[in-house]
């Protein structure tokens, strides 16, 4: 009976925890919302990914799939993004998404935040870029 | 006034979340500390123990890896929590999760963005075990 008051206890701390990192965060996510016409207008392109593509990507890499699905697909869809491009940025975003909460959540139990940023941001960008140049050759 | 109303969507977004999240966690926790009260965790790290020792983590740690790949993150610290891992094994397995997690949710969502979600899956579960295989040896190194 001890044993699991402890464990509820533990279990319900890291709840508490969890809940001071997530509301800041959805706050967050609600605010960058409304600031996605701003990010739309860029005209650099890198790895094939051109302005447009910035939307899906920067929603992706700061709120996530899950929380930024509707953002994600419906901005890949609305504009004239490619198929190949729009691989591209779900490549990425495969390997790298949501990276505040993900990472903060981690740290929270003990892990180096820098190392998760620095490891995934790099292997995202160096993979896509990869394929991208692949692909670029095939034609 | 607008921005009052954002504020007010975001913080119970965050709350709902937080009940989804405790849903997970809790019945989770419970259960890694009543397997480990009745010795099944040391049983469980015995036959996982080759597979994780590929990225220098314990065998239990598999629960962990198991969890947050089929059901999300939040499952997979309520899982870490209770193991009391080094802050070394927390960054390895952490770094795994972050690439490939919550798999069935996810998925999905790449393949209504109009993409072939199968290469991206293989892409996460293949980039996760590798990036757990490099991180721990450059852990050796430096």
């Amino acid at each position: 009976m001890e044993t699991l008051l402890a464990s509820l206890k533990g279990a319900f701390f890291l709840c508490g925890q969890l809940f001071l990192i997530i509301v800041p965060l959805t706050i967050l996510y609600e605010f960058l919302k409304t600031k996605q016409a701003a990010i739309g207008a860029h005209r650099r392109s890198f790895a094939g990914i051109s302005g447009n593509g910035l939307i899906p990507l920067l929603t992706g890499v700061i709120i996530g799939l899950t929380y930024g699905a509707g953002v994600i697909i419906h901005s890949i869809r609305s504009t004239d993004i490619t198929k190949r491009e729009a691989f591209l940025i779900l490549l990425y975003l495969s390997i790298c998404h949501a990276v505040i909460e993900d990472t903060l959540i981690f740290v929270v139990i003990g892990a180096n935040g820098v190392i998760l940023l620095v490891a995934r941001f790099s292997l995202a960008t160096l993979l896509t870029y990869l394929v991208y140049k692949t692909r670029h050759l095939k034609r | 006034m607008d921005s009052l109303a954002t504020l007010k969507k975001g913080f119970l977004n965050g709350l709902s979340l937080t009940v989804d999240m405790i849903k997970v966690i809790v019945p989770f926790y419970l259960l890694v500390e009543l397997l480990r009260y009745l010795g099944f965790i040391r049983v469980i790290g015995g036959i996982f123990r080759p597979f994780m020792g590929l990225f220098g983590l314990p065998g239990e740690s598999a629960l962990a890896l198991i969890a947050g790949y089929t059901a999300n993150l939040y499952a997979a610290i309520a899982v870490l929590k209770p193991l009391h891992l080094s802050s070394k094994d927390v960054t390895i397995i952490a770094l795994m999760l972050g690439i490939s997690h919550s798999l069935p949710v996810e998925t999905p969502v790449t393949k209504k963005a109009g993409v072939n979600a199968w290469p991206l899956l293989v892409a996460r579960v293949a980039f996760s075990l590798l990036a757990g295989m490099a991180l721990n040896l450059a852990w050796k190194l430096f």
